[in-house]
């Protein structure tokens, strides 16, 4: 199987906390995956997502916190819209929408991000690589 | 970047630069700088010839510029601005890495590098309905450009870039044309050739080509000023033996309108009317939109203060450096449309029309600047019909 490349986006509250604990607890994670944290998974927008496929992620992940756990507020619902209307773009494109996962965690539940992740990488790997690719990667400012 | 950079000596001397005369006319007409921004395509010039060791005021300004080319239009001595701008930003991104503030973060230009993917495979057809008739191959195709990706990503200013793919094809099939319209069309590459990304741009005029020539196609029909620049103008450039027709709808429309059998409804409207950079002062087309205006009767055209030749950019371009002075540009552009007391304003750029449709719908300004904003094929498409009863040979638009 072609190796794939994981890319999660990571609030740095609660899932954060279960990636720690989960670390901490020397749980095994894909070997290919990458973990970006930012403070709210409400900070990431549309062109984020969209430069990740650009960069040659084959699968990204959004990390969330609960609706009702978020720390500022609108994070997840902004994380929710995004999500759906990169989707859309990801459609046209022809990057399978699946390509795009987004999963929410209370801070106590490092079994189940884990969990999340290996079935997120198992899923990745079985569509294989994103096929739009860019042919030469440019860095962007 | 050096002083004696050879490749800057090659620019300064291919685009004219050395014959500036210090006379200014071009920072004084440059919107940017009549909104208030610290940038002069005066101040420019002169730096680059006498001195090149200002790097970052250089950058700086390089990136700034919205090549709108009313500088050019006014210059009088015929200094290539624009394309000196373009090849600067070539030249700097391919140094210095590229630069410019990208609107929306980048999104645009990021599903436009996607698209350079050799093993694409788009949805990108989903907005073609059976009431439009389209070939898979033929001699004539469309182009429809970004139009189905801007209609996602801007939909929440509520623009209908679609519609004017719609309405060209409803127009095309009229004249009993049937265009082919490429599933795995790409973006034609205008905001990544405009921001420095020559690489990127030429992959996109190659695969572009490659598909056009895949199906057949000898002519291509296009609607959108920037996508009519890029095909028209560089692709040729990019590919050795080029050999497509590149048509600007307006064009053809006029053509055949006037072999006469073609009228159009009255619209009993006051208009006023956009002239877009890349169709006015890049490509001269300044009379055929106002010809086919003119048509409709009961239309009545109001021009604005400044139209034609020394029309104002609709505020922003290849989206980079979107920011206040964009906004200023844009509502005085809307405040000159309103002046004309015009009920619709019509433009031929699905670019003008996001820029403009975003500065209207500014909660603050309470909707004193909105006004109903329509590409010229929309218009064209509502009014067009058979004179003398005739059957017609292909569908009635609409």
């Amino acid at each position: 199987m072609a190796r794939v490349n994981l890319l999660g986006i990571c609030c740095s509250w609660s899932p954060f906390a279960c990636y720690n604990a989960a670390g901490m607890a020397r749980m095994e994670l894909p070997s290919n995956f990458d973990l970006i944290r930012v403070m709210c998974i409400g900070r990431i927008n549309q062109a984020l997502i969209l430069r990740a496929f650009e960069y040659g992620a084959d699968g990204v992940i959004l990390l969330e916190c609960q609706d009702e756990d978020c720390r500022y507020g609108p994070g997840p619902e902004v994380g929710h819209n995004n999500v759906q209307r990169v989707r859309k773009l990801l459609h046209l494109l022809g990057i399978g929408q699946k390509r795009l996962v987004e999963k929410n965690f209370a801070a106590n539940e490092r079994e189940e991000l884990v969990a999340a992740l290996w079935e997120f990488a198992r899923d990745m790997e079985a569509m294989g690589t994103n096929p739009a690719k860019p042919s030469q990667e440019r860095e962007g400012p | 970047m050096k002083l004696d950079d050879p490749r800057i000596k090659r620019i300064i001397r291919e685009r004219s630069l050395s014959f500036c005369l210090e006379c200014g006319k071009c920072s004084a007409s440059c919107p940017r700088m009549l909104t208030g921004k610290e940038y002069s395509p005066r101040l420019l010039a002169q730096k680059l010839i006498t001195e090149p060791e200002d790097e970052a005021f250089i950058e700086n300004s390089v990136w700034e510029c919205l090549t709108c080319g009313m500088c050019e239009e006014r210059c009088p001595s015929g200094v290539a601005y624009s394309r000196f701008i373009l090849d600067m930003r070539t030249l700097l991104a391919g140094t210095k890495g590229l630069k410019g503030y990208r609107s929306h973060d980048g999104a645009l230009h990021s599903w436009m590098r996607l698209m350079t993917s050799p093993d694409l495979e788009q949805n990108r057809l989903d907005w073609i309905g059976p009431e439009l008739r389209v070939a898979g191959s033929g001699p004539l195709a469309f182009f429809t450009g970004c139009a189905p990706y801007f209609d996602v990503f801007f939909s929440w200013i509520e623009v209908d870039t679609l519609s004017i793919a719609r309405d060209s094809i409803r127009l095309l099939n009229f004249l009993d044309l049937v265009p082919v319209v490429l599933g795995e069309e790409r973006c034609c590459g205008h905001d990544l050739l405009w921001t420095g990304d020559r690489e990127n741009f030429e992959t996109l005029c190659r695969q572009n080509y490659e598909e056009f020539k895949a199906a057949g196609v000898r002519e291509v029909v296009v609607s959108c000023p920037e996508c009519y620049q890029v095909l028209s103008q560089f692709m040729p450039q990019v590919i050795p033996g080029f050999d497509l027709k590149i048509t600007l709808l307006m064009e053809l429309l006029d053509r055949e309108i006037r072999k006469g059998g073609l009228s159009f409804q009255p619209l009993p409207r006051r208009v006023t009317y956009q002239d877009p950079c890349r169709l006015g002062r890049m490509s001269g087309r300044y009379q055929v939109p106002r010809t086919l205006l003119s048509l409709i009767p009961e239309l009545t055209l109001a021009e604005m203060e400044n139209s034609g030749r020394s029309a104002v950019c609709c505020g922003n371009n290849g989206f980079i450096n979107c920011d206040l002075y964009s906004k200023r540009i844009q509502v005085e552009r809307l405040k000159e449309a309103k002046a004309t007391r015009a009920e619709l304003l019509v433009t031929a750029c699905p670019k003008c029309m996001i820029h403009l449709t975003c500065a209207m719908r500014d909660p603050l300004r309470q909707g004193s600047l909105a006004l109903p904003i329509r590409d010229l094929a929309n218009v064209l498409a509502g009014q067009i019909e058979w004179s003398g009863g005739e059957a017609p040979v292909g569908p009635r638009p609409r």
